[in-house]
């Protein structure tokens, strides 16, 4: 057996050809194969969330995971979103990355492409989440600077603001 | 003005972190850059009997191996003492020292590279008991103790009714900043190297690069790249000088980028200590005298134990009135690892431990814990234990007052104790409240200079505000726009990223760069206006001294006259200016002046702990702070929130094991930090008490939440419980089964402190040198 591999992998709307080792991690080859910097590397063992994407694996139901944990060589033909396809329509920042600016939930900021991504998620989920239902949705995610409570209230402030301008 | 000064101005570097654009130290890249990697002890304690690079250096794609043969340089560099060798020089002194570096094409290619390089170890034993190092023969030819320092005041032997005592015992906590340590270096065209690199301090690292490389300072060339948290942990150089080398070996540019388990291995951790301390109080609960012996264990090179030390010894008074105290601790140097700057720096340690005694002191005499607080409480004008008078506002009493003025949480618990992995079943669960008080030093200390230097330039309304001050995370690039817009009138405002063009602004640490570099954009902007308004007073005829700046307006006699933005079309107006903290001294100087200034800061825990299985869980924790001036309410609540969590971090789950010399967590798997579930509700207040000779009358506001929360945490657990809980970590165990002495609690003949002995701090011994090789060159560290 080679230890490469070859396949597709669509990653926010693009599809690329890769080459990758078997051993590699989906999180390596978006990084260091694609280009694509929005995920982080906080731990690499999947106990901080800094790589957190949504990904279809070829199962047809995409979710929040962590991309470090992935063998890229199993999401072959799979559908990848990152932190990049997370926006509003005309390029602008969505109602969960404006919350985050407005309630000082970033400070380093490098969990906060992971915080965005699995909040998104649970927002399309839960429009009107409970303290405990956000915490349930963003234990995966480890955040050092901001001790959580702005994150909380960011998550909170966008489901506010959504659930209004769709009233 | 909604974006000056006491606005809660959103960060300028948030859109591109929000969106996942913003450039990280891990995100570096250049054309045909090389990957290096670094080749780490796995003993504790070694001498190298050989290292052969050979094979190594023949595997195809390997550019460079490097040894300490191949250091062009002085092989040792070090906050303090100097004492670290870039690369192990024979002898390895911890697990994870470096003792070689490669380059290669890629990261699997260097990874052979490491594995091909041949080293024998012939052990030593390691040794890994600060207690036994202390005396032990050296480990190193600067010896075992890195400082040693004694004091007392007064009369040590005064006693009240009653005397409590008891030895407490602080782990070893690991910044876990969540963004592992990386740079990018390169060979420049003047021969000199350029480093681009998450730090705290980028002249410290051009001063330590440059050693080792032998270049001048001018041909070391470091800029700060994306930072993903700090909190102490890169205050020291870890992969800095590696990169430079294998940069300049190779004619290359090298990416160094460390995993999560090598972080654990290469930055400094916060010490982990043991605390013996003896309060004698009357019986209104009024402190006769202290008594402490601190002992810190720095591991296997110095970092910055020299200054920690003092830091921990001194404030073991806390917030409180001490006449009469006897105070020693010593840093040690042993097998473990290498210990320094952590958020708090030495004062969690002694807040833990005098905490512990003030309560233990309340319960012996069936006080109220804030009540023995209150009437202990320092004031403005006391003198401290170490002579210092508190000249600045001292709101001790207003800080207790204000937190205790915070409602209880209501209403039944939301979650059960423990968190993500295990949650309690219910039934043996118990609330538990508790009250900690504490004072932070502010700035470096001791003599060290605390210093920052920044240009400020105006142009059509748009201000270019640049600095050294490296931002981690913690919002200064907001607080330098906010200081522009308020006394510049700007309208757009670009922070720089820092480099070493400019001078330095000494660490971001000590809770001390909206102190120094602050005031320095502050003065800055301040000579930018004035030059602006000299040149619309002559080009309108008036006299400069009629004109202010407002709101981006140019006011004459209160009348708007012209816009900033088109005050003095198309010309830049260019200002450097300099701060620097009025001169601090060493421990035991006649000048009594060891500390730039303080922070107070009071809280109030409540917990729920299942007693059987020893779970807690943090349900609110109340602050009141003695911040200054609010600068940016958000960003305040961010700095206390975030102190909070990672003092509940180390009162509660937070520990570096380490055993026999070796790290057995080095991972997030095994080393936890609190996760969303874990984090109380925190209430936050302040007291706003303007510090004198600062812009705004602002002050640090980093460190102080996280000194307090360790206590509180402990106390409340403590209240839960009825157990003594003498350490941190307290873990499941300590609480199901009781593990920790309880305090000693004696009843005493009172004996009122000798009258001639009532005055004036004595060294008791001449402490060593302590300052090193940075403070003669007028930049180290001391927090």
């Amino acid at each position: 057996m080679s230890d490469e591999v070859e396949f597709s992998l669509t990653v926010d709307g693009t599809a690329h050809q890769v080459t990758a080792r078997w051993s590699e991690s989906l999180l390596t080859v978006l990084r260091d194969r694609l280009g694509v910097r929005g995920p982080k590397t906080g731990c690499a063992h999947g106990r901080c969330g800094a790589c957190a994407v949504r990904a279809d694996l070829g199962d047809g139901e995409p979710h929040v995971l962590c991309a470090c944990l992935v063998p890229a060589a199993t999401a072959a033909g799979g559908i990848v979103d990152t932190i990049a396809s997370i926006g509003g329509p005309d390029g602008e920042l969505s109602d969960v990355q404006e919350a985050f600016l407005a309630e000082g939930a970033v400070q380093c900021g490098i969990c906060t492409a992971g915080f965005v991504t699995a909040a998104t998620e649970l927002l399309a989920d839960n429009p009107d989440p409970s303290r405990t239902e956000i915490e349930q949705a963003l234990y995966g995610n480890l955040c050092r600077c901001t001790g959580y409570g702005r994150i909380v209230a960011a998550v909170e402030t966008a489901a506010r603001t959504r659930r209004e301008a769709t009233r | 003005m909604t974006s000056g000064v006491g606005s809660s101005l959103r960060r300028p570097d948030g859109p591109a972190k929000v969106r996942g654009e913003f450039s990280y130290a891990g995100d570096l890249a250049a054309e045909g850059m090389l990957v290096g990697g670094t080749l780490r002890s796995p003993h504790p304690h070694a001498r190298i009997t050989r290292i052969d690079p050979t094979a190594a250096r023949a595997l195809p794609g390997v550019h460079a191996v490097l040894t300490a043969d191949d250091v062009p340089g002085d092989l040792h560099f070090g906050l303090t003492l100097r004492d670290e060798p870039v690369l192990a020089d024979g002898v390895v002194r911890y697990a994870g020292e470096p003792v070689a570096v490669v380059a290669a094409v890629d990261a699997a290619t260097a990874r052979r590279a490491l594995r091909a390089i041949v080293v024998d170890y012939q052990p030593l034993p390691a040794l890994t008991d600060p207690e036994a190092a202390r005396d032990a023969p050296p480990l190193h030819p600067d010896g075992n103790v890195y400082r040693h320092v004694s004091y007392s005041c007064g009369d040590p032997d005064a006693r009240g009714v009653v005397t409590v005592e008891n030895t407490y015992r602080i782990g070893m906590q690991d910044p876990a900043f969540l963004a592992p340590e990386a740079g990018l270096a390169w060979p420049t065209a003047d021969g000199g190297v350029a480093l681009d690199v998450a730090t705290q301090w980028l002249h410290s690292d051009q001063r330590q690069i440059g050693w080792a490389t032998g270049l001048p300072p001018e041909k070391v060339h470091v800029r700060l790249a994306g930072v993903g948290g700090a909190f102490g942990g890169r205050e020291d150089v870890t992969l800095q000088v590696h990169a430079c080398l294998l940069a300049l070996a190779t004619g290359r540019p090298v990416k160094v980028e460390y995993t999560r388990e090598e972080s654990f291995l290469a930055h400094r951790q916060r010490h982990p200590g043991a605390i013996w301390l003896r309060h004698s109080a009357d019986a209104d609960g009024r402190i006769v005298s202290v008594e402490g012996r601190v002992l810190l264990d720095g591991g296997a090179y110095a970092s910055t134990s020299p200054v920690v030390i003092t830091n921990t010894v001194t404030l073991l008074q806390g917030p409180y009135r001490v006449d009469n105290g006897r105070f020693e601790g010593w840093s040690v140097r042993t097998n473990n690892p290498s210990c320094g700057a952590m958020r708090g720096f030495g004062v969690p340690q002694a807040a833990f431990a005098h905490e512990s005694q003030l309560d233990a002191l309340a319960a012996a005499l069936g006080l109220d814990p804030l009540e023995i607080r209150l009437r202990n409480a320092l004031q403005r004008g006391d003198v401290a234990t170490f002579g210092q008078r508190f000249d600045a506002p001292t709101p001790v009493r207003e800080v207790i007052e204000g937190v205790a003025a915070i409602p209880l949480p209501e209403g039944p618990a939301r979650k059960a104790p423990g968190g993500v992995g295990r949650s309690a079943e219910g039934g043996a669960i118990r609330r538990g409240v508790g009250y900690a008080v504490t004072i932070k030093n502010l700035a470096f200390s001791e003599g060290h200079v605390d210093e920052s230097t920044a240009e400020v330039s105006l142009c059509d309304g748009h201000a270019t505000v640049h600095t050294a001050c490296a931002e981690v995370g913690q919002g200064f690039v907001t607080v330098a726009e906010q200081v522009a817009r308020t006394v510049l009138g700007a309208t757009t405002v670009e922070v720089t990223q820092p480099d070493t063009l400019i001078a330095s602004a000494g660490s971001t640490s000590a809770s001390r760069q909206t102190m120094a570099s602050g005031t320095a954009v502050h003065r800055a902007c301040v000579a930018v206006r004035d030059r602006l308004l000299a040149r619309v007073a002559r080009a309108h005829g008036l006299d400069a001294a009629g004109l202010t700046v407002a709101d981006g307006v140019v006011c004459a006699a209160g009348r708007p006259l012209t816009t900033v933005a088109e005050a003095a079309p198309g010309q830049t107006i260019r200002a450097t200016e300099h701060f620097q903290h009025p001169d601090t001294h060493p421990l035991g100087s006649p000048e009594a002046r060891m500390y730039v200034g303080f922070g107070f800061s009071a809280q109030r825990a409540v917990v729920d702990v299942d007693v059987e299985l020893g779970l807690v869980s943090v349900v609110q924790i109340a602050s009141c702070q003695d911040v200054g001036t609010v600068i940016n309410p958000t960003q305040l609540l961010g700095q206390i929130e975030g102190g909070i969590v990672q003092g509940m971090g180390l009162a509660l789950m937070e520990e570096v094991v380490v055993a026999d010399g070796l790290i057995s967590n080095p991972d997030f798997q095994d080393y936890l930090i609190p996760t969303i579930v874990d984090a109380p509700e925190i209430v936050s207040t302040y007291v706003t008490d303007p510090e004198p000779g600062m812009p705004h009358g602002w002050k640090g506001v980093g460190e102080p939440p996280l000194c307090t929360a360790v206590p509180v945490v402990a106390a409340a657990v403590r209240a839960a419980t009825g157990l003594p809980l003498p350490a941190v970590p307290i873990k499941p165990e300590h609480i199901a089964l009781g593990i920790g002495a309880a305090p000693t609690v004696t009843w005493t003949t009172p004996r009122p402190a000798a009258p001639d002995r009532a005055s004036g701090v004595v060294v008791d011994e001449e402490p060593q040198d302590a300052l090193g090789t940075m403070a003669e060159e007028g930049a180290s560290p001391g927090h």
